[in-house]
């Protein structure tokens, strides 16, 4: 939280100078105007007083209408395609790329935190969409900020061009953050343009071979979205999420119930033998990474203990 | 050569502290020297040819390090899926 208001406070005094370097030339330039169109109206000395004196109204005038103009019109920063990507496996920290760190000094604070936290969120969960709403608030650490005002920071991203939201039913919202693709980061899921559906449809099936080798969340989401055409409809992605979940608690009750079934000394045998097998396959950097020796080592029971895949146990639950 | 003395020296410290070895966290520190003690090794000899009995030392210390992460308790798992 330091670092982020430490950025949202430089973000602040850069938009500051920005303001005030805008609002000096614009009165200059508004001087200068007014001075040519005296010199050419053959001024008088009256004349010319007077428009000393209407000078300081009309800059009053500029001050006041600037902000009302910011507050009322919000322009895109890019013109983003919105895509729905699963971050890959093995990315351990949290990356802001660069072309993202441009646009988002731009930002006003509140926005500008919302979409650092986004940004987070989405790493967390491992993808860069998911519902909107006070879950989405909560989870993103805003329970002190008013609704209304976090509503008004979302739909503001979405005229900055950084987030997609989308009304998938009348209580329901839907949203995609604008992350530039990167092939060894990301996987694409759906694009949302209702032209690209054909393509999307086609392509499905050779992403979901992809995705295979990558997560097996990601597989499970891509084949329920070949039966939901709606662009930005993420029902079928948190469906998954509550699916995996409940697909790995059954893959350690079935770990327990081999553990049972075979024996300690035996269990003890097939971890060594994992432990070999693994340090043989993968290399003996993985042994020593705990997160992903933890991994490789329940694949290697799911093999060794013939539990169902996540596909197989999805088919046997549906 | 000194040098060269030295690393054969702690790949030996490494072998005796995997013998006593008792716990999961013991055997992450050794192999994270081990991974250190590789790595100067390589860099030590750089583009030479690592010698034989340097990369027997080493292959003996892995496979002794993947025998004992092996014989050590199964590691708990209930964390990892929740």
């Amino acid at each position: 939280m330091g670092l982020i208001r430490g950025i949202a406070d430089a973000v602040i005094e850069k938009a500051k100078h920005e303001v005030k370097d805008y609002l000096i030339k614009f009165m200059e330039e508004e001087k200068e105007k007014e001075k040519n169109q005296a010199g050419q109206e053959a001024e008088t000395p009256i004349k010319k007083s007077a428009d000393k004196l209407d000078a300081s109204p009309t800059e009053q005038e500029v001050d006041e209408h600037i902000p009302n103009n910011e507050e009322d019109e919000i322009l895109p920063l890019i013109e983003p395609q919105f895509i729905k990507l699963t971050y890959k496996t093995g990315q351990t920290g949290f990356q802001v790329p660069s072309e993202l760190i441009d646009l988002t000094m731009m930002l006003p604070v509140v926005e500008f935190s919302c979409y650092i936290k986004l940004l987070m969120f989405c790493h967390e969960q491992r993808k860069n969409f998911g519902y909107l709403g006070n879950t989405l608030k909560k989870k993103l650490g805003f329970d002190d900020l008013d609704s209304s005002d976090f509503e008004t920071a979302m739909e503001n991203l979405e005229k900055y061009g950084l987030l997609s939201i989308d009304q998938v039913s009348e209580n329901q919202r839907t949203f995609i953050v604008y992350l530039p693709f990167d092939e060894e980061l990301y996987s694409k899921v759906e694009s949302t343009g209702k032209t690209k559906k054909n393509s999307s449809k086609n392509n499905r099936k050779k992403e979901s071979k992809d995705f295979k080798s990558e997560n097996k969340e990601t597989e499970h989401h891509d084949a329920k979205n070949s039966d939901d055409d709606l662009p930005g409809k993420m029902m079928s992605g948190m469906e998954n999420e509550d699916l995996y979940k409940s697909y790995r608690t059954f893959v350690s009750l079935e770990i327990d119930k081999a553990k049972m079934r075979v024996g300690r000394s035996n269990f003890d045998k097939i971890y060594m033998e994992a432990v070999k097998y693994i340090d043989k396959k993968y290399g003996f950097k993985v042994l020593s990474d705990s997160e992903k020796f933890k991994e490789y080592l329940t694949n290697y029971y799911i093999s060794a203990f013939d539990i169902l895949t996540f596909e197989q146990w999805k088919k046997n639950k549906l | 050569m000194v040098d060269a003395r030295i690393l054969l020296k702690t790949l030996t410290d490494i072998e005796v502290k995997i013998m006593l070895c008792k716990s999961a966290f013991e055997w992450e520190l050794l192999a994270k020297k081990y991974s250190d003690i590789e790595e100067k090794i390589s860099a030590f000899f750089k583009k030479d040819k690592i010698p034989q009995n340097f990369e027997l030392a080493l292959n003996n210390v892995r496979v002794l390090l993947v025998q004992k992460k092996g014989e050590l308790p199964p590691i708990d798992l209930s964390d990892f899926f929740k």
